[in-house]
């Protein structure tokens, strides 16, 4: 029964083309995490209220648990494992996030620095209040928010800077 | 010895694991895969019995692999630390979501649907929700023995003794008599609820009559043991694996979901078999115990107080998971805040038809400080004198004293504070928070049409998180390169201790931190601990155990270099991999030469610690010493007067983590513990609505846990004191215990600032708009 409504998607996840069958009902965190094994992007209560499934649809943070996979068609998605790797090298978001202790448990980190590369893409020098603004929507329950505010505004810094040099 | 006398600790080192969660590599258990699902059949009622159930359409359910109901499981309680056992799943339901039966499935949905075949018949029972109104003998009872459970002393003892915990000394009328102002107040703190990011998780699966349970736990120890002894099991046939946690806070311990995951994966053939809750049952999984607290305190005209008398009701839920509300009073927490003469803390742990409390970064003293800093406050005012001066004139210091000789227990003599800078801590947080702008107890410090300024300080104490010896194991291997390897018995939550306690054993090596790997995550190593990553003791307690086999090591080497050397091992000092003779390191044998293997020592303390003890965690630092936390909160708050809403503006933390050993971890933890109990002061309610047996705040839409918006700048105030001691006797380097001691006072300190905004006495946490705007209706005080 299942199978009859199933439909083919073509998504680009992470610069990488992927063509998939999709159930009309599947959402795009299960096809990130079961299908492409991209696990790196969480799932904290499935209902859209926690974020740590954020990843970036067209450069915008988007909920993927609430985000059905067929609506994703065509498009373009990052989510952490994009961002950089210790091999490849590391976004300057991540090196801050280590760097500043921005992390515990680290459940929420791949959310928060998704959603934290989307802000400093549109504006590279935020406030501190545009960072807590930003990352209204993840909750961290270890950190208290402020050695991440700490590291994102710190990263947009070094950010600048390097395009500055350039 | 200085701060820079060290090479690697005092140093702001990340986790090296940090790399791997930035960039999503890190593999937590809901991150693997699982053959079936299961899923938990919850009770729809408060308080119930199952008449009849019958699983014949789940089991014929195409898809379903395994069912499980209370007539499946083994005649054994899971023995939960100090608290009641309880049965895997039983036909008495506690509390509205407590475990009926569990399905596993090839799929979710499947298993999803499942739940709805079951036909169950319940007989309704009456159910009690308050505490204090559980504890009379009339009250609905949940156990046959009586809702009070207590005292509790020992380990995995039960003993429902229907009577209070109670810590005393001095006499209290006496006390009283000799009072200038007498305060009597009552405050109500409402149940706070974890809610760690990832969800509760396992894994279950069998290798032939081997049990693999991969799960998010604190207490992997007491997971192995608790499942081994429900099944029947030696305890080394149940292998846990606990590398990777998303937050715990005193919720992940052992559970009956663990247990029901491996029943489900055994009917199924050792299938594995993965349980995620979901969000709401994760909110309704385990809470900080509510507490409804009566207090006295009373005090002389020149501001030294001369007894207190606090009497609590806790609120165990159902079940309660680990040493209850009053914990013993952890020993002698609450007594040492300032220095009572007469004191009587009376404390009752109540079942109630509410979901388990547990603990939640320190068990009751968010709660405790609640009461007593607001009714310290209110007799300062009394007695028109400033808050910050009252509280320093009652504050312990180094070398005090403490009042008590923990329930007359000869293995746990009274001693002396070691390190205990509290007076230094209140001066430097009145700095940090401006104390000069405190004009009076109900004048605010700024007022700008209806929103209203004020500032507010609370005091509290913590332990200092070195504990018992013998329950934690820990080898050292020094490997011929002068490398070492470390198998632990802690548990790593996020909370850097991996690599604190890598930075000690470098330093005490002389190596780098890169030389020091650390190995735990896994029962297999059969490095045991039976708290688990509690009480804020990881670096403390294992470091400490660490230091002991290094130095162990360290003498074996000298012994084996002394030939070479030619030199009295005595005199011989190994460090940077290299032996040598004290004051002449240029002609040092390195370590390859000398060792064509590993120098292996393994450390853990008495094995019958528990026992000797009689569960005393926190024991001497070296003799007639013991070792605690002073802890100061400040806070700035802006009340709106017409809507009720309080706005933080700041906050200070006051602590002292003795040495510090990684300073921006140790930061990391003050902000983070105090962030977490500021939702506990303004804005987590969790309520349950007894007319519809439903919970009104089961999603994280509803239950307001703060976000980065909510919070404001978080100074810290870290004064750090240290006593000299031989690298093997007591906490490692001076370090004392950090995760959780932050969120002592912020609740107290939030309450306290409110009333100096407004004149208004909040007496219930959360301090919700609705209720600050009631408070303010009622009036101010009359000032005299």
């Amino acid at each position: 029964m299942e199978a009859v409504n199933k439909k083919w998607i073509h998504i680009v996840v992470n610069s990488q083309k992927h063509e998939i069958e999709v159930r009309p009902n599947e959402l795009l965190v299960d096809v990130l995490r079961e299908r492409l094994r991209l696990t790196g992007t969480k799932v904290g209560c499935e209902a859209g209220d926690c974020g740590a499934c954020t990843v970036l649809i067209k450069g915008k943070p988007t909920l993927s648990c609430l985000t059905l996979a067929i609506e994703c068609q065509g498009k373009e998605i990052l989510t952490i494992e994009g961002l950089g790797d210790i091999s490849t090298g590391l976004h300057p978001l991540q090196r801050a996030f280590v760097e500043h202790y921005a992390l515990q448990c680290g459940f929420c980190t791949p959310a928060m620095i998704v959603t934290a590369k989307a802000l400093l893409d549109r504006n590279s020098n935020p406030s501190e209040d545009e960072v807590r603004e930003a990352i209204n929507g993840v909750i961290c329950r270890c950190t208290g928010y402020m050695q991440i505010v700490e590291a994102i505004l710190a990263a947009a810094k070094e950010m600048r800077e390097t395009v500055h040099e350039a | 010895m200085k701060h820079e006398d060290f090479k690697v600790i005092g140093k702001s080192i990340p986790p090296s694991e940090s790399f791997n969660k930035v960039t999503g590599q890190f593999k937590y258990v809901g991150d693997m895969q699982a053959e079936l699902y299961g899923k938990i059949l919850r009770s729809p009622h408060p308080h119930a019995r199952i008449k009849r159930i019958d699983t014949t359409k789940v089991e014929k359910f195409s898809g379903v692999e395994s069912v499980l109901t209370h007539k499946d499981v083994p005649p054994r309680k899971l023995p939960r630390r100090d608290q009641r056992g309880c049965y895997i799943l039983e036909d008495h339901l506690r509390f509205v979501g407590d475990e009926v039966a569990a399905v596993a499935a090839k799929t979710r949905a499947i298993a999803e649907e499942a739940l709805d075949l079951f036909e169950v018949e319940y007989e309704i029972l009456p159910a009690v929700f308050d505490p204090e109104e559980a504890a009379k003998p009339e009250a609905p009872q949940l156990y046959a023995g009586g809702n009070v459970y207590g005292p509790q002393f020992d380990l995995m003892v039960e003993r429902g003794l229907n009577k209070p915990v109670i810590l005393e000394w001095g006499n209290i009328e006496k006390g009283f008599k000799e009072a200038d102002v007498v305060i009597e107040d009552k405050v109500e703190v409402k149940p706070q609820v974890h809610s760690p990011l990832e969800p509760h998780v396992c894994i279950a699966s069998w290798r032939g009559d081997e049990l693999i349970l991969w799960t998010a736990t604190q207490s992997p120890y007491e997971v192995r043991m608790s499942i081994a002894h429900a099944l029947g099991m030696p305890e080394g046939k149940v292998r846990v694996i606990y590398g990777a946690i998303g937050g715990g806070f005193g919720s992940k311990y052992v559970g009956r979901y663990q247990a029901i995951a491996a029943l489900l994966s055994k009917k199924a053939g050792g299938k594995s078999t993965k349980i995620v809750l979901t969000r709401e049952e994760d909110l309704c999984h385990a809470s900080r115990a509510g507490a409804k607290i009566r207090l006295k305190i009373g005090a002389k005209r020149n501001g030294v107080i001369t007894a207190i008398h606090l009497r609590a009701f806790f609120n165990l839920g159902g079940y309660g998971n680990v040493i209850g509300g009053c914990a013993r009073f952890v020993e002698e927490s609450p007594s040492l805040t300032y220095k009572y003469r007469n004191a009587r803390f009376e404390g009752w742990d109540v079942h109630t038809n509410y979901f388990t409390s547990q603990p939640y970064r320190t068990i009751a003293l968010p709660a405790l400080a609640f009461a007593v800093e607001q009714v310290i406050d209110q007799i300062a005012e009394e007695l028109d004198m400033d808050p910050v001066e009252f509280r320093l004139k009652n504050l312990p210091e180094s070398n005090d004293m403490m009042p008590v000789k923990p329930h007359k227990n000869p293995i746990y003599p009274r001693g002396r504070l070691d390190a205990y800078p509290a007076k230094q801590i209140m001066k430097e947080v009145r700095e940090k928070i401006g104390w000069e702008r405190f004009k009076g107890h109900q004048q605010p410090v700024a007022v700008e049409g209806p929103k209203r300024r004020g500032i507010g300080v609370a005091a509290s104490q913590g332990w200092g998180g070195f504990c018992v010896g013998g329950f934690i194991n820990e080898t050292v291997i020094l490997n011929n390169d002068g490398s070492v390897h470390i198998l632990s018995g802690h548990t790593d939550l996020g909370t850097g201790s991996n690599t604190t306690l890598r930075q000690i054993a470098a330093e005490a090596l002389g190596i780098t931190i890169e030389d020091v790997t650390i190995a735990t995550g896994d029962t297999i190593l059969g490095h045991f601990d039976i708290t688990g990553a509690r009480g804020s003791r990881s670096l403390t307690t294992a470091g400490h155990l660490i230091l002991i086999a290094i130095e162990e090591a360290k003498r074996k080497i000298c012994k084996m270099a002394a030939p070479f050397l030619k030199a009295n091992p005595k005199d011989i000092e190994v460090s940077g991999k290299k032996a040598y003779v004290r004051g002449n390191e240029e002609n040092a044998v390195p370590l390859t030469k000398l060792l064509t293997s590993t120098v292996k020592c393994a450390v853990g303390g008495d094995p019958r610690d528990w026992i000797l003890t009689k569960g005393a965690m926190w024991p001497l630092v070296s003799p007639g010493k013991k070792t605690r936390n002073p802890i100061v909160l400040a806070t700035e708050v802006e009340v709106d007067v017409e809507t009720g809403e309080v706005k933080p503006v700041k906050i200070v933390t006051g602590n002292s983590p003795g040495r510090m050993i990684n300073p921006m971890i140790v930061r990391g933890m003050y902000i983070g513990a105090a962030v977490m109990t500021l939702g506990m002061a303004l804005w987590e309610e969790f309520n349950y609505d007894p007319m519809n047996s439903v919970y009104e705040h089961a999603s994280l839409a509803d239950y307001k846990v703060p976000r980065a918006l909510d919070v404001p700048t978080v100074e810290n105030v870290i004064v750090e004191e240290v006593v000299e001691r031989p690298l093997d006797v007591g906490p490692p380097y001076g370090a004392r215990g950090a995760g959780e001691f932050s969120s002592a006072g912020v609740v107290a300190a939030i309450a306290n600032a409110i009333y100096n905004a407004t004149g208004a006495r909040v007496r219930q946490s959360p301090m919700t708009a609705e209720k600050v705007l009631e408070a303010i209706k009622l009036g101010r005080p009359k000032k005299k």
